[in-house]
């Protein structure tokens, strides 16, 4: 037992040595980390802004003109005044997502008391941002209506509602994706990372060589995920600390101790099935096929991008049960966003600490056959 | 023509590695050529050069008489040359079978079908190949891949064939069948000259002209029987180490006589060992008994099961029949004992390249256990003993290849263990350091009595052991002292010995036929049919080879289904039955009115209701909850009043766009019950202003409608772009892009044919994707279909050009791989509409998606889907698509090399 722990450590720290002469993984690690954190929070938001708008004026009137000067920058482009023809061409095109419409006599049947109606089209193909968008634009339009009509005039809603978004009050959305990308760029380097320290093995050979030295397959495989997990968990608590915390400035209020251990989890998982792939796989460039659809899958279906529940029970479902990754963003979110203690997450980390018993145990026993093969 | 091939001052170097130093040579033409010398000195440098398959770095060569440096000249003596690069049929296709490979080859010259025919028969019959022109070329023993490859560069009848190390790892008798082989069609082809790289001494003897090579250079040049004379040496092998620099006092190897105690204890014993994988038996019922302290020689051909015998002795494998005892203990496969006894060195070398010297030695001492305090002595002690001293800091990657045998030597022995496995220790290396290799052994053997089990191919190693055994096809043919065996077969030497011993277990299979009857050259077709022939040799063999490769047709064929399943339901902006619960404290009518209007929608699904802030934040912490409503007290009364009541809104901010839509949502549930009530109530409103929107092309706003489309564009760049990077830089990874470079096969000859397949495979992708959509996911098809049929196949032939664009930068599978990955999937899905409208993108983001051909497509695809467009819309589109595949087939051709660096 001392003896396996004690191999371990030292096939461990074989295992971190060859991370770090490894200058293109080194370089990976810190470019996915920091750069590519930063670069894709940014870019891979949903929030609303320049979105295209046109304005079909029919009416001249000076509200209408009041109501085209209200749509503005950061969230709508400047509109462009169009015809009708001229802007259902453009719509289909895609070259303006929102069309608004203003009937003639507009302003004089408000001014008469009588109904008047002013249209949104939405171009619906554009679905991350047309709705929300649409109702912005509503807003706007109803309150420069208001102001204009009766300035100073009390609010006209019969009900006050006393709103609040609780943990991002503003609802910005690179607070969002710039947890959730760390967690994508967890899961693609460890699983490339892991899997690889394998095949690396396999294709020099020098795993049949430490086989025949008094070492088990087990402290083999325990060693990697020891020393992949390692890699990828101090680099990724970093990046939350100085990337994401200090230099974009997105409060993290969880403990950062309880992330640790549940990222640490997760890692662990995450390694245990890259070695399970690296076990069906013959050499790199196969590996390499057969990790990209998974990466896809795992990320895409974790919850992170869009809501677990708007996916098929069944899926829900499978997804929960094959792959740590909903688990681990359903725990991050607890932690990181509404400070979450242990007792809330206890279920997420033991179903992700389940998944990587069962894939090392089919690792271990593929281990021998796979060298045979 | 005089001489084949005249080279002056050429030098060529890899970095800072010089591989050809100054070589001026002259090489006789009509006659067997040869060139030796020990692994790394050149040799294959030089003949790749002669084959133009590598670039002219410096100094002049004339092959055939012509100026190689020119592509022209290059280009007309191509089909008068035939390469066989180094390695067991490196430069054949292991899923293609014996027949496929010859008649891509012959398709390659541009060969007419029944031209191809008739001389594949011919060749099948000549070289004993015949009796399996359908077995896969990975499936042949090495001798028949060798005879394979040879038929492959005979096909087109060359001036000058150039063979790389033929023969090695190839059994004797095979050897010398191949060697018969050769000089039977140089009967009936007298002019050709054949030019030969070989480290095999014994084999060069029967050569007409020999350059014998050292680190780069040219040592000397002669017959064979003028170098022995020159150095008064009795074998061409001793010829050679004297002539290498410090070699004339090489004194011999010499194998002092072993004192055992006949009824010890034997070291190995195997007993009727067998193993089978599936059908296939690689070793059948090997028994032998190795007493302590012999050196016991373990010959057999490559695939013969010595490896699989080897791991059965360490305990790598478990036997299928039989047992293996060590000292008379039975070894079992976790057995830890019995592993501290053996030090084992396996075939190449299998240290870690990312340790130094030092570390490897020392992981190798805590793993083997020594004591804490013994370790850094004992490191200190082997590094001494095998000359490492110096190098003990350096990579061993940056070592000779002499130098890294002795560290696996170092390693193995580490530990002072009984037994030592070595798996062929000495191939590749220059015989003075071969023989300072066995002078250790000699050493570790006779004073220390190690028991010593090694493989080798070369005789004169052979001959040094106590004991050697013969294996063929999994089976011991023969067991004991090399003398005693050549007396027993009553040949002249251990090597006839060896090739008496096949004869007699295969008979006269895969004999080589004297008759050999080239088919009068047939007039070639003209060059554009040539050309047509070519492409599609590559397109014919990358379909097979496809089709034979299941994880490469699983990722082409059922990658797509998956991405397109995961991420139709995976990118998803519908926001469907969120968490809603209510605390209703006002349980008015008016109250109950409210939540049944939230209810009512399908954004929301009601739970149960909550008691207090503390439950709320329980259950929003725990992500249980999206929407929270509080009702207070006097809520109807105060409506009813017209005492705009207040209500609390609490939204899991979590995940901004959930919140955002959702707060939406409740903002409007609110609003429209404010107005009815007011209605109801009879309150004139003071504006009567409506704000109406209306869906387009997608009324009931569903992502799937818009998604769908965009994902199609996603997937059909992806996946045909990494296929087509994979497919060349495979090439590259196996050795056969050397069939590209050598044979007068076109640059875009190539990239059309081998992209050809991976459209067609793309374009079928296509259509499932459009089912799969339309059906599964319910999106309306509303455009022309034959447009987007017609626009789809330009895409595809876009994103197999980009791949192929990409395989010219990238050296590995997995550099491949990741490179096309990462940047197809950047732009496509940032830059070309799949989430932010590529109205909305700032100038350079358009600018970016717009390089890239998914800018493109995606209009093409939502709009044929739900804008109803046909050709009237798309025709910019398909000129902007077609304009990619143009320029990426340029690109391509500009950028890939028919030579090598």
């Amino acid at each position: 037992m001392c003896q396996s722990l004690k191999n371990i450590l030292r096939l461990t720290i074989k295992e971190l040595r060859a991370i770090r002469v490894d200058r293109v993984m080194v370089v990976l690690i810190l470019y996915v980390f920091t750069v590519s954190t930063w670069m894709v929070s940014d870019a891979a938001k949903t929030d609303i802004e320049n979105l295209s708008v046109a304005v079909v004026d029919e009416d001249h009137s000076q509200l209408s003109a009041r109501l085209a000067d209200a749509i503005q920058p950061p969230l709508f482009t400047p509109p462009a005044q169009l015809t009708a023809t001229e802007a259902a061409v453009a719509q289909s095109r895609g070259d303006q997502v929102l069309v608004l419409s203003i009937p003639p006599k507009f302003e004089e049947s408000l001014r008469r008391g009588d109904p008047a109606t002013l249209m949104i089209l939405i171009d619906a193909t554009a679905v991350a941002q047309a709705g929300n968008g649409a109702s912005f634009l509503r807003q706007v339009l109803v309150q420069t209506v208001s102001d204009y009509l009766s300035p100073g005039a009390a609010q006209v809603a019969m009900i006050n509602v006393v709103q609040r978004n609780l943990y991002n009050e503003n609802l910005t959305g690179a607070w969002f994706t710039a947890v959730m990308q760390l967690m994508n760029s967890v899961t693609i380097l460890t699983l490339i990372l892991s899997g690889s320290s394998m095949i690396r093995e396999r294709e020099h050979g020098t795993i049949e060589h430490v086989l025949v030295m008094p070492v088990h397959p087990h402290e083999i495989v325990v060693s990697k995920v020891l020393a992949t997990g390692l890699v990828i968990l101090v680099a990724s608590v970093l990046s939350l600390e100085l990337v994401i915390r200090l230099g974009m400035g997105v409060p993290v209020d969880g403990s950062l101790a309880l992330y640790a251990t549940g990222a640490a989890v997760y890692i662990a998982a995450v390694a245990s099935i890259g070695l399970l792939l690296a076990s069906f796989t013959q050499n790199m460039g196969q590996f390499g096929l057969l990790v990209i659809p998974v990466i896809i899958v795992i990320i895409l279906l974790s919850g992170g991008m869009t809501p677990l529940e708007s996916m098929p029970d069944w899926l829900q479902i499978a997804m929960r049960t094959i792959s740590p990754a909903p688990h681990f963003v359903s725990f991050a979110q607890s932690v990181l966003y509404r400070g979450a203690g242990p007792g809330l997450v206890l279920g997420e980390l033991a179903a992700m600490a389940v998944m990587a018993g069962v894939a090392l145990t089919v690792v271990l026993r593929r281990f021998r056959k796979v060298l045979a093969g | 023509m005089l001489y084949v091939a005249e080279t002056q001052g050429i030098s060529h170097r890899y970095g800072r590695v010089t591989a050809l130093d100054d070589v001026s040579l002259q090489i006789p033409a009509g006659c067997m050529a040869g060139l030796i010398g020990p692994d790394g000195v050149g040799k294959t440098t030089l003949l790749a050069l002669i084959a133009g398959v590598r670039r002219l770095q410096g100094g002049a060569l004339q092959v055939l008489d012509r100026d190689i440096a020119l592509a022209a000249e290059r280009r007309a003596i191509a089909p008068r040359i035939a390469y066989m690069p180094q390695g067991l049929g490196r430069n054949l296709y292991p899923t293609l079978s014996v027949r496929e490979n010859l008649d891509f080859f012959g398709r390659l010259f541009g060969q007419k079908a029944d031209e191809r025919a008739a001389r594949i028969e011919m060749l099948l019959h000549a070289t004993g190949l015949d009796p399996f022109p359908d077995r896969p070329a990975g499936k042949l023993s090495g001798g028949m891949k060798q005879k394979l490859s040879l038929c492959s560069a005979l096909i087109h009848d060359p001036d000058l064939l150039i063979l790389d190390e033929p023969t090695t790892g190839v059994d004797p008798l095979s050897r010398r069948q191949f060697w018969e082989l050769i000089d039977a069609i140089r009967q009936h082809l007298p002019g050709m000259s054949v030019l030969v790289a070989t480290a095999y001494m014994e084999e060069a003897d029967r050569f007409d002209w020999l350059a014998a090579m050292d680190a780069g250079r040219v040592i000397a040049t002669g017959s064979p029987a003028d170098l022995r004379a020159r150095t008064g040496a009795e074998t061409l092998e001793a010829a050679f180490v004297r002539l290498l620099p410090g070699g004339q006092d090489a004194a011999p190897v010499i194998l002092p006589p072993r004192n055992g105690t006949p009824d010890a204890v034997p070291a190995i014993e195997a007993r009727n060992l067998t193993k089978r994988f599936k059908d296939f038996t690689a070793v059948d019922d090997v028994s032998f008994v190795i007493p302590e302290g012999e050196i016991f020689g373990f010959l057999g051909s490559n695939g013969c099961g010595k490896s699989t015998t080897m791991k059965m002795l360490t305990g790598l494998l478990d036997p299928t029949e039989g047992e293996t005892r060590l000292f008379g203990e039975r070894l079992g496969a976790a057995d830890m004992q019995s592993r501290m006894r053996i030090g084992y060195m396996s075939q190449g070398f299998s240290l870690y390249g990312e340790l130094t010297v030092r570390q490897n030695l020392m992981l190798h001492a805590q793993l083997y256990t020594l004591a804490p305090a013994a370790r850094a002595p004992r490191v200190a002690e082997v590094m001494a003993e095998f000359d490492l001293t110096d190098v003990a800091d350096q990579m061993p990657e940056s070592l000779p290849l002499g130098i890294r045998q002795r560290l696996q030597l170092a390693v193995a022995i580490i530990h002072e263990p009984r037994i030592l496995i070595l798996d062929e220790p000495t191939s590749g290396v220059d015989p003075l350091a071969r023989d300072d290799f066995w002078r250790k052994l000699i050493v570790l053997s006779r004073e220390r009595g190690v028991t010593i089990f090694i493989t080798t191919h070369f005789m004169n190693e052979a001959e040094r052991c106590d004991r050697i055994s013969l294996m063929h096809a999994g089976r011991v043919l023969e067991v004991g002292a090399p003398a005693e065996i050549v007396t027993r077969l009553g040949t002249a030497t251990l090597e006839d010995a060896f090739i008496a011993c096949l004869e007699r277990e295969i008979g006269g299979e895969g004999k080589a036929s004297a008759a050999i009857a080239l088919p009068a050259p047939v007039a070639p077709p003209g060059p554009l049919r040539q050309a047509v022939t070519r492409a599609g040799a590559y397109a014919w063999r990358e379909t097979l080879e496809l089709m034979r490769d299941p994880i490469r047709l699983f990722f082409a064929l059922v990658g797509p289904v998956i991405l397109l399943l995961t991420m139709g339901y995976g990118i998803s902006f519908d926001v469907d039955r969120l968490s809603f619960a209510v605390n209703d404290q006002d349980q008015s009518a008016e109250s109950r009115a409210l939540i049944d209007e939230f209810a009512s929608i399908r954004q929301f699904a009601q739970g149960p209701d909550f008691a207090d802030q503390t439950e709320l934040a329980a259950r929003m912490g725990r992500g249980a909850l999206t929407v929270a409503l509080e009702i207070p007290d006097r809520f109807g009364h105060d409506l009813r009043r017209g005492d705009r009541p207040e209500v609390s809104l609490w939204i899991d901010g979590a995940m901004p766009f959930r919140a955002e839509t959702a707060r939406g949502y409740a903002l409007g549930v609110v609003e429209s019950f404010g107005r009815r009530t007011l209605r109801e109530a009879g309150i004139a409103q003071n504006q009567q202003l409506t704000v109406e929107t209306r869906f387009l092309f997608n009324q009931a706003f569903l992502s799937a409608n818009a998604m769908v489309p965009s994902i199609i564009m996603l997937i059909l760049m992806l996946i045909p772009a990494i296929m087509s990077a994979v497919s060349v830089v495979r090439e590259k990874e196996t050795g056969t892009i050397a069939n590209f470079r050598s044979t007068p096969v076109g640059r875009a000859e190539f990239l059309l044919g081998k992209q050809l397949p991976y459209v067609v495979i793309a374009w079928i992708s296509f259509w499932v994707l459009l089912a799969l959509g339309h059906w599964l996911f319910a999106v309306p098809f509303t455009g022309s279909l034959l447009a987007l049929a017609a626009i789809s196949a330009l895409y595809v032939v876009a994103a197999t050009g980009f791949g192929q664009l990409m395989s010219s930068f990238t050296q590995t599978q997995v550099s491949a791989v990741f490179a096309t990955a990462i940047i197809t999937i950047i732009p496509t899905i940032n830059f070309s509409g799949l989430i932010v409208p590529v109205s909305s993108l700032a100038p350079a983001g358009r600018l970016v998606g717009q390089a890239f051909p998914g800018a493109w497509y995606q209009p093409a695809s939502v709009g044929s889907f739900v804008k109803g467009f046909g050709w009237a819309e798309l025709w910019p589109n398909a000129l902007a698509l077609a304009l990619f595949c143009l320029a990426y087939l340029v690109f391509s051709v500009l950028a890939l090399r028919k030579q090598e660096a």
